[in-house]
């Protein structure tokens, strides 16, 4: 058998199918999980489970926030199962991964050789990066975790665009008199547990597009993001080097024949070494011991640990420590030299300063919210991409919701009762006379005061009086406002809002 | 010229085997181009198709809906009725409201499609509030909507502030509307349908709720509120729940409210007013501005509903402007003392 062929081997032995079939079921409890995420979701396992298993995300939030976090500590599990075989959360669980085995890659660009082993170490550089930016109290990094790159992605912008394409197509459809109960079957059925309200907003294509980078680097190699990149990869290799069961290769039925090189979705397996493979690359797929003609491949037990040419030396791991330290540096303290700091609204039961240093930028805020409201911040420099902000023009605060804080994975925004969501300040509403209706034009609107939630009403309202012609004109009444912006969102003005939810200094 | 340059290289292993299964690039395009030109006109075609569907029935039968319900010039000659009950539990108001009137079966027919379009505007506050419809008076409507031989019950409103799922809970009304045995939609966005108000003097059409036209019999159930814009949300600003672009509605409000009457029309208004919100409506959440009067008021004729309302409130008819201007479209009778008004006490 040559290599060539091995790529197109058809065999699938009772282990490939079965990690085949754990990354399916793996993929479909994260979306279930993901589409559990709404406001009176209840899903059959916590809807933040991946994120809890994911100890980047978890050491991380820990050291940044200064806080022990239960939950997060489920993450310790998938560092325990990198102790026992080679990254095994790489190749069985995680929801990117599986995307990335099965994107195609470029039949030209592709090839199975590996890149260099410098590119290998990109990995472990934005591990220590990450870790140690949350050191300095910041998770600006954190937007580079796989899960919370899926998860944002899907929440932020395909699920809200899979909502304009469904009504869409479905209204279209309409006209077709015949196609009527068939739509609105359809529609009953995809409306509240696929789609849900929440408005498309093109900016938040950057989601997407940083998940698509990170596909289309397939192209070039297998699991490149895994290989290079990943900073969650990086933590699990640094642990999977002690691996107590790992790929062995028994050198004399071995053949040379190069297949389980080819095959190798992490490039792991160095010819040059009589084929062994570094166990801070390997992902144990298995699909090594389908491949071999003559069966030398195991994984066992190995009583000692030998680096391959892919592992870093000791020197090179405190040079590339040293090299995230400078990162890190630049990540924490750069935005903060001579800029003016431009604050945004954030949601109740959270401050700017909380959100820097206790947000994974993991997206369940976002995806739980009703209204759509809390969207991934794109206006400031690193530190708070993607970190959530309230955007009252595509949504407002519900009266009557406190899910952000409920499904918040790390307590970024804390857990608030009805009651006290509804005393909590986002901001304050002020008006502008100069484009208010009733204020500029003197025609009748009072859209704000009608929808204002605030029992004895935050906005009061002038003039208009009885039996005369005076147009009522809205005042807002600052003691009771409490910034949550339904004003804002419902303000008929078109562009900007003639009534705005401005921060409190 | 890079890239022709490419395919043929790439091309040419294939050449003797593969061409006619593999489709070159420029095959490809153009198979693509042609497929989008043929879908285009497809769409094309089906979008005139469902033009023609919509503005078909408008010039030749003005106003379906409204000719059998209530014919309005028989309205404005002879005095509309109307009844009103006081005292006693909700469900027990329902059923003596509508005595006078004739019973629930004068509306609902065996087989008949009903919706009760009730006001769950907020999903802020429980019943007590008097920012939602009573929900024993909703499930009294249900029942006797399916006692009088209905083939279904719907339920539905659309909140502003809040989900419906949330609201139709907080409400109260999902779980008594269940329990009477009708069903409570939750109102998709891709069944609102811009449609014609002939008779409209603002608004010549608007995104309406395609089902609520539909329907064989609607009944609106709004609670008597205060509002600012409306001074009071009756009956007319209730029907505002089956409609989108609401807050540009909101420019010529009275008018409008009058326009979007001539077109929907309800079968039956049914106002609640167990406990009216006396101050701070729509939304409410002040229990000092909650009075209880234990009174249900019901007619045909939802002028003369929403102008009897108004006298909860001290005020008339004509300080309401939705009352005032549905009155001069000759929508009802806003005048009280040509209307015949029955009275029960319990």
């Amino acid at each position: 058998m040559s290599p060539r062929n091995a790529k197109n081997s058809p065999t699938l032995s009772p282990w490939r199918c079965m990690r085949q079939a754990v990354q399916v079921l793996a993929l479909l409890l994260f979306l279930y999980l993901l589409l559990g995420t709404i406001q009176s979701g209840t899903t059959v396992l916590p809807h933040d489970l991946f994120f809890r298993l994911d100890p980047l995300a978890g050491i991380s939030a820990m050291i940044a926030s200064r806080s022990w976090l239960l939950p997060m500590s489920l993450g310790l599990i998938t560092l325990a199962l990198a102790l026992a075989l080679p990254r095994l959360w790489c190749g069985w669980l995680c929801p990117l991964g599986t995307l990335l085995d099965w994107t195609p890659g470029h039949r030209v660009l592709r090839k199975s050789g590996d890149m260099g082993r410098f590119w290998r170490y990109g990995k472990y550089f934005l591990f220590f990066a990450v870790v140690l930016t949350a050191v300095l109290g910041s998770l600006a990094l954190m937007f580079l975790d796989p899960i919370t790159l899926l998860f944002r992605a899907l929440a932020g912008f395909i699920l809200p665009g899979l909502n304009i394409l469904i009504t869409g197509v479905e209204s279209w459809l309409l006209g077709v008199a015949f196609l009527e109960p068939a739509i609105v079957w359809f529609d009953g059925l995809v409306r509240g547990t696929l789609i849900t309200a929440q408005p498309f907003w093109w900016p938040n294509i950057s989601l997407v597009a940083f998940l698509a980078a990170v596909l289309a680097l397939n192209a070039v190699r297998k699991r490149f993001w895994c290989r290079y990149l990943c900073p969650l990869g990086g933590m699990l290799a640094l642990f999977s080097r002690f691996a107590f069961i790992r790929h062995h290769v028994d050198s004399e039925k071995c053949v040379s024949c190069g297949c389980c090189a080819v095959v190798c979705p992490t490039g792991a397996i160095d010819c040059q070494q009589n084929f062994k493979a570094s166990a801070a690359e390997c992902v144990t797929c298995l699909d090594c011991l389908d491949v071999c003609p003559t069966q030398a491949i195991s994984f066992s037990k190995t009583a000692t640990r030998r680096d391959t040419a892919y592992d870093p030396s000791r020197r090179r791991f405190l040079s590339l420590l040293g090299l995230a330290a400078v990162g890190a540096a630049a990540v924490r303290f750069f935005p903060m030299l001579g800029q003016r700091v431009n604050r945004a609204l954030h949601p109740p039961g959270t401050t700017e300063e909380r959100l820097l240093s206790e947000c994974v930028r993991c997206g369940e805020c976002i995806k739980v919210c009703p209204t759509g409201v809390i969207q991934p911040g794109l206006s400031s420099p690193i530190e708070r991409l993607w970190a959530p902000v309230m955007s009252m023009r595509k949504g407002y605060c519900d009266y009557s919701c406190n899910s952000c804080g409920k499904v918040c994975p790390t307590g970024a925004i804390s857990e608030l009762t009805l009651e006290r969501k509804r005393e909590t300040v986002i901001g304050v509403a002020r008006i502008d006379r100069h484009r208010c209706i009733p204020w500029a034009e003197g025609r009748e609107c009072i859209v704000c005061e009608e929808m204002c939630p605030v029992p004895g009403k935050a906005i009061g309202l002038r003039g208009g009086g009885r039996g005369r012609e005076g147009v009522q004109r809205p005042v807002v009444n600052e003691d009771l406002c409490i910034g949550c912006g339904i004003c804002e969102y419902q303000c008929p003005v078109q562009g900007e809002a003639a009534i705005r939810v401005s921060v409190i200094d | 010229m890079e890239e022709t340059k490419f395919q043929n290289q790439n091309e040419k292993p294939h050449v003797g085997k593969m061409s006619s299964a593999i489709l070159s690039r420029r095959q490809f395009i153009r198979r693509i181009t042609s497929l989008g030109l043929g879908a285009a006109a497809i769409g094309s075609v089906l979008s005139l198709l469902s033009c023609e569907q919509s503005s078909a029935p408008g010039p030749l039968e003005p106003i379906p809906s409204s000719s059998e319900p209530l014919s309005e010039k028989a309205s404005s000659a002879i005095a509309s009725r109307l009844a009103v009950a006081r005292g006693g539990d909700p469900s027990a108001l329902v059923r003596a409201v509508l005595k006078p009137l004739g019973g629930i079966e004068q509306f609902v027919k065996p087989g008949n499609d009903v919706i009760i379009k009730p006001n769950i505007c907020v999903a802020y506050h429980p019943p007590e509030y008097a920012a939602t419809t009573n929900p024993e008076v909703v499930a009294a409507l249900v029942s006797l909507s399916l006692k009088a031989g209905a083939k279904r019950v719907r339920v539905m409103d659309s909140p502003f502030g809040g989900t419906p799922e949330q609201a139709y809970d907080r409400s109260g009304i999902e779980q008594a509307v269940r329990e009477a045995g009708g069903e409570m939609e939750i109102m998709s966005p891709i069944k609102f349908k811009m449609t014609e108000i002939p008779e409209g003097r603002d608004i010549k059409s608007w995104p309406v709720y395609a089902d609520v036209l539909d329907a064989d019999v609607l009944i609106n159930v709004p609670i008597a509120k205060h509002h600012s814009l409306g001074r009071l949300t009756l009956g007319m600003k209730n029907l505002m729940g089956v409609i989108t672009r609401r807050n540009e509605f909101h420019f010529n409000l009275g008018q409008r409210l009058a326009d979007l009457t001539s077109l929907l029309r309800p079968e039956l208004t049914v106002i609640d007013a167990v406990r009216i919100l006396t101050n701070h409506g729509p939304t409410g959440g002040d229990l000092n501005d909650v009075k209880t009067l234990n009174t249900i008021i019901a007619s045909t004729d939802i002028i003369a509903a929403d102008s009897y309302a108004a006298t909860l409130f001290v005020l008339t008819g004509a300080d309401i402007p939705a009352i005032r201007e549905g009155a001069v479209m000759g929508l009802g009778t806003m005048d009280l003392e040509k209307v015949e008004i029955e009275e029960a006490e319990i």
